[in-house]
């Protein structure tokens, strides 16, 4: 049975040309992977199937029926259901009220509660998704977050999901339970689309993998039937082999760039977010830290940035900071790439040569000390952009308008700008597709290699392990263990920082 | 089922918890009243004044709390109340009250359109637009005021013929016993007695029309599709729309109620409580019922306690001839302060029971160190008390995610 054929499908917009001659085979009851690079057309091709744009050419066919989508709820009434990578939840409604709106089942001029709780009880439990219909969705974690998503869809009666980048928002554990999650979906017939640039978790996974380059379909492989490796994946998806994070050599020096003593922030709680923490970053270092999400890492460099409390003390390059303000920290040649790219590294709704001068306004090539210069601002904007390889149709266009990739990129390009002395790094690769990864390691490699000392927090424990000269374990606010990244394998470290078992 | 039943178990609790605070008010007022010997406190004619007070400002909470659960921020409600009490007069003082509520109703919305046409399609900052009705408002109602009025007999440029009345009811047979019981003298009882008495004296069917709509609105917000639709649309709009819900329609319908509303509040000042329009009347209320609306947490249970709150004051503050009622509400506000303190201890928050402990102790030398207020301060008084209480409130209250923000079909964010 084929559950979805897409063929023969263009989408041009001014300028660019996103879909060109799309063919693709889902059959029913699979996981079907679809990978490809950032920007190579993977998001609008699912908003095609999911109606969200009508494709310039070609044919839709749903279980074997010609069918043209000119909206949303044409392809959910057809089955389909798209699981979207910013979840589309009202975080002050229950998962019920999540759930049912749009849809909701009513008895008089009422909602029906009972009829709609018991109804997503049980979706909940044959799908073993383990929601409450009358938990708030703001007091759930982000994994719980995405099975209310693919609830939603599948009150709806969805038998197609899409999902698009569904992991790019989940830590390590939380991907294994959504996988385990879509292998129940699977045997209870139901087919997922999934989309994805992460190549280990999609051989993981997926039953078949269709490859897009440049807007069009490469090639469809089956996991079963044939052995795929992440390698051969990577170059169908970027011509090229799949780069790995090696640091190749030390180059740490015996001078002390960030001395952090018995940092703590306070929760408001009986156990502080940061519990104590003391350490030392060499110039020409990398120091890992490696810690299930939650476990005090964003408190610990908001703290060292300046913008959360704290107490202890911080030293930079043998001065103490502890009192600094942020701006007097930047100054002094702190580079700051923050885990929440659109929330706290980037302006949305200004250019991107503004956003070139934050955190960095009061210096050149930004200001001359009084008034800021925007177009030198302007003109190094265009050195990033060729330099970190940022798409973009210009410097004048709103941060908005660039995928996550490429604002990403352009994050990192900002942050390495003018030779800093440290760098804190919160999840630097996040999103971006393998390519632009490999890009990033090297610029990491090179500052590194001319005396940067770097504080890298990753989820991504192969980063963590390839680019660290040493690691460490954050464990509910506290260093639990040291691991030797020369030595340490990515079962040790997930181990360590579950507290299942210290490493050496 | 369990659901349902951790339901209503979270609901027990709330409502056992609402109790409690309900009893500790009224022991906390019993006891003000006897040490201060006020006896207006809590007598017949105060609680029923403050009923007339609160209504207009609760029928303009009620109606921001319809606009901003869309996701509108509706600070042109004062200008909706200024075209409602001129429609009120206009239609009232020809064709009747009931025409003149209803053309309070048809003012208000045409302001809510025109606020909901620059707000919601065009997307023009909720605030500027906000500010521009209640400018538009007060221009429009003193324009036409003067047209509509000023030549004909008992009118003026500023105000309007006389209206004829609505019907008032008074229950004599329950309200004058609870008054006798009043007048005894004991301890919680005859405050309550004196409380309840108010609510049978003299309301106007307006006050009642008030009351059926606030519990209206909690039942077609919270209980139907048609709410969740809506509230959805404050919380999260582009969650909404990616499950086939108009927007832009709930929005208009919310702000239209918005405008209802407010009118409704014009109406009852001009038809209810004064009888004629008048230039000025509503004084501010539209902001004052918005505050309340905050203090409410933007439900309708609690908008209506601060409205009460505020009506209460307010009915102090004008049958308070020698200041002395004002004076009592200088202890009961100590009294609150030192009961936060001491709540506050068992939070280990030292700096707070400070805080408060100090401006408890200040309250209550004041108390002891005068007989009456001066009259400015008791005019200040109820905004004074919103203020206070508002910067108390603040810290738990949770507007709707989207308040405020323009939603622009299709735009990625």
């Amino acid at each position: 049975m084929i559950a979805v054929e897409l063929s023969g499908i263009w989408k041009r917009f001014p300028g660019v040309i996103a879909n060109s001659n799309i063919n693709l085979i889902v059959e029913q009851a699979s996981v079907h992977a679809i990978v490809g690079e950032n920007g190579a057309g993977k998001s609008t091709l699912m908003k095609i199937l999911y109606g969200m744009q009508k494709p310039d050419e070609g044919t839709i066919k749903v279980n074997g029926t010609t069918t043209v989508f000119s909206s949303p709820s044409d392809s959910i009434a057809a089955g389909i259901g798209m699981v979207h990578q910013h979840f589309m939840l009202a975080d002050n409604l229950t998962v019920l009220e999540n759930v049912i709106l749009g849809s909701e089942p009513k008895r008089g001029l009422s909602i029906d509660f009972t009829k709609a709780s018991n109804r997503i009880k049980e979706i909940s439990d044959s799908y073993s998704l383990g929601l409450n219909p009358d938990d708030l969705v703001s007091e759930l974690g982000v994994g719980d977050r995405q099975r209310v998503e693919i609830l939603k869809v599948l009150y709806r009666g969805a038998r197609i999901l899409i999902l698009d980048e569904p992991t790019a928002v989940l830590v390590p554990h939380e991907v294994d339970e959504l996988f385990e999650a879509l292998r129940g979906l699977k045997s209870e017939g139901i087919t997922v689309m999934f989309i994805s640039h992460k190549l280990d978790e999609v051989l993981a996974i997926a039953d078949e993998i269709t490859v897009i380059r440049k807007g069009t379909t490469v090639t469809t492989l089956n996991t079963k039937t044939q052995k795929v490796t992440a390698e051969e994946l990577a170059t169908l998806m970027v011509g090229s082999e799949l780069p790995t994070p090696e640091t190749r050599g030390s180059t740490v020096t015996n001078r002390v760039v960030l001395a952090v003593k018995n940092l703590r922030v306070e929760s408001g709680q009986v156990k502080p977010h940061v519990d104590d923490v003391s350490f030392d970053i060499h110039a020409g270092e990398i120091l890992g830290i490696a810690g299930v999400e939650g476990n005090g890492q964003s408190e610990l460099v908001e703290a060292l940035m300046g913008t959360k409390l704290s107490t202890g003390t911080i030293f930079l390059n043998g001065v103490d900071a502890t009192n600094w303000s942020t701006r007097q920290k930047r100054e002094a040649g702190v580079a700051y790439i923050p885990e929440d790219r659109s929330r706290q590294g980037l302006l949305l709704e200004a250019p991107l040569w503004e956003n070139r001068m934050l955190g960095h306004q009061s210096q050149s090539p930004n200001s001359n000390g009084f008034l800021l210069t925007p177009k030198a601002a302007k003109a190094d904007t265009q050195r990033i952009i060729s330099e970190y390889d940022v798409r973009t149709p210009g410097l004048d266009v709103l941060a908005s308008a660039l995928s996550g990739g490429n604002q990403q990129k352009f994050i990192v390009g900002r942050e390495m700008s003018g030779e800093p002395k440290l760098l804190i790094a919160s999840h630097p690769t996040r999103g971006v597709d393998v390519g632009a990864q490999a890009a990033i390691w090297d610029h990491l490699r090179d500052a590194r290699a001319r005396g940067l000392a770097v504080l890298l927090i990753s989820a991504d424990l192969d980063e963590l392990i390839g680019m660290s000269d040493s690691i460490k374990v954050l464990l509910r606010g506290r260093f639990v263990a040291d691991a030797d990244p020369k030595s340490v394998t990515p079962q040790e470290l997930g181990n360590a920082m579950t507290g299942a078992k210290a490493v050496v | 089922m369990t659901g349902m039943i951790s339901i209503a178990r979270g609901n027990y609790s709330r409502r056992v918890k609402l109790f409690v605070i309900l009893v500790s008010a009224l022991a906390l007022l019993s006891f003000v009243r006897i040490w201060s010997d006020v006896f207006d406190l809590t007598s017949r004619g105060t609680i029923s004044a403050a009923i007339g007070l609160a209504v207009p400002i609760g029928l303009a909470g009620l109606g921001g709390l319809w606009s901003e659960r869309s996701g509108v921020v509706n600070i042109g409600l004062d200008g909706m109340m200024i075209l409602g009490t001129f429609g009120a007069g206009w239609l009232g003082w020809q064709h009747g009250p009931w025409m003149g509520l209803l053309g309070a109703c048809l003012f208000g919305a045409a302001g809510a359109l025109v606020f909901g046409l620059a707000t919601i399609t065009f997307g023009v900052d909720q605030i500027i637009a906000g500010t521009a009705m209640n400018i538009l408002g007060v221009g429009f109602a003193q324009f036409f005021a003067n047209l509509a009025f000023s030549k004909v007999p008992g009118g003026g440029e500023t105000q309007s013929p006389s209206i004829p009345a609505l019907p008032a009811f008074s229950v004599e047979q329950i309200s004058d016993p609870l008054v006798a019981i009043h007048d005894k003298n004991i301890f919680i009882v005859s405050d309550l007695a004196g409380i309840l008495s108010g609510f049978f004296y003299r309301l106007s069917i307006l006050t009642i029309l008030a009351a059926t709509l606030f519990i209206l609105t909690s039942y077609v917000l919270w209980r139907t599709s048609f709410g969740l639709r809506l509230r959805s649309v404050g919380e999260n709009p582009k969650a909404a729309d990616s499950l086939g819900v108009n927007v832009y329609r709930y929005k208009y319908i919310a702000v239209t109620m918005s405008g209802v509303l407010a009118g409704l509040g014009g109406a009852f000042l001009a038809i209810a409580a004064s009888g004629v329009y008048r230039e000025g009347q509503v004084a501010g209320r539209g902001f004052i019922g918005l505050a309340t609306m905050i203090f409410g947490n933007w439900r309708p249970g609690g908008t209506a306690i601060g409205a009460g709150i505020f009506g209460y004051i307010d009915a102090l503050q004008l049958r308070d001839s020698d200041g002395t009622s004002l004076r009592a509400m200088v202890l009961l506000g100590a009294l609150i302060l030192i009961g936060l303190a001491i709540l506050a201890i068992k939070k280990n928050k030292y700096q707070t029971v400070f805080g408060l402990g100090l401006a408890g102790a200040v309250l209550v030398s004041w108390f002891l160190m005068t007989t009456a207020l001066p009259k400015e301060v008791a005019l200040v008084a109820p905004y004074l008390a919103t203020l206070l209480v508002l910067a108390f409130a603040s810290q738990r209250l949770r507007p709707p995610a989207a308040d405020g923000v323009p939603y622009r079909k299709g735009e990625d964010r």
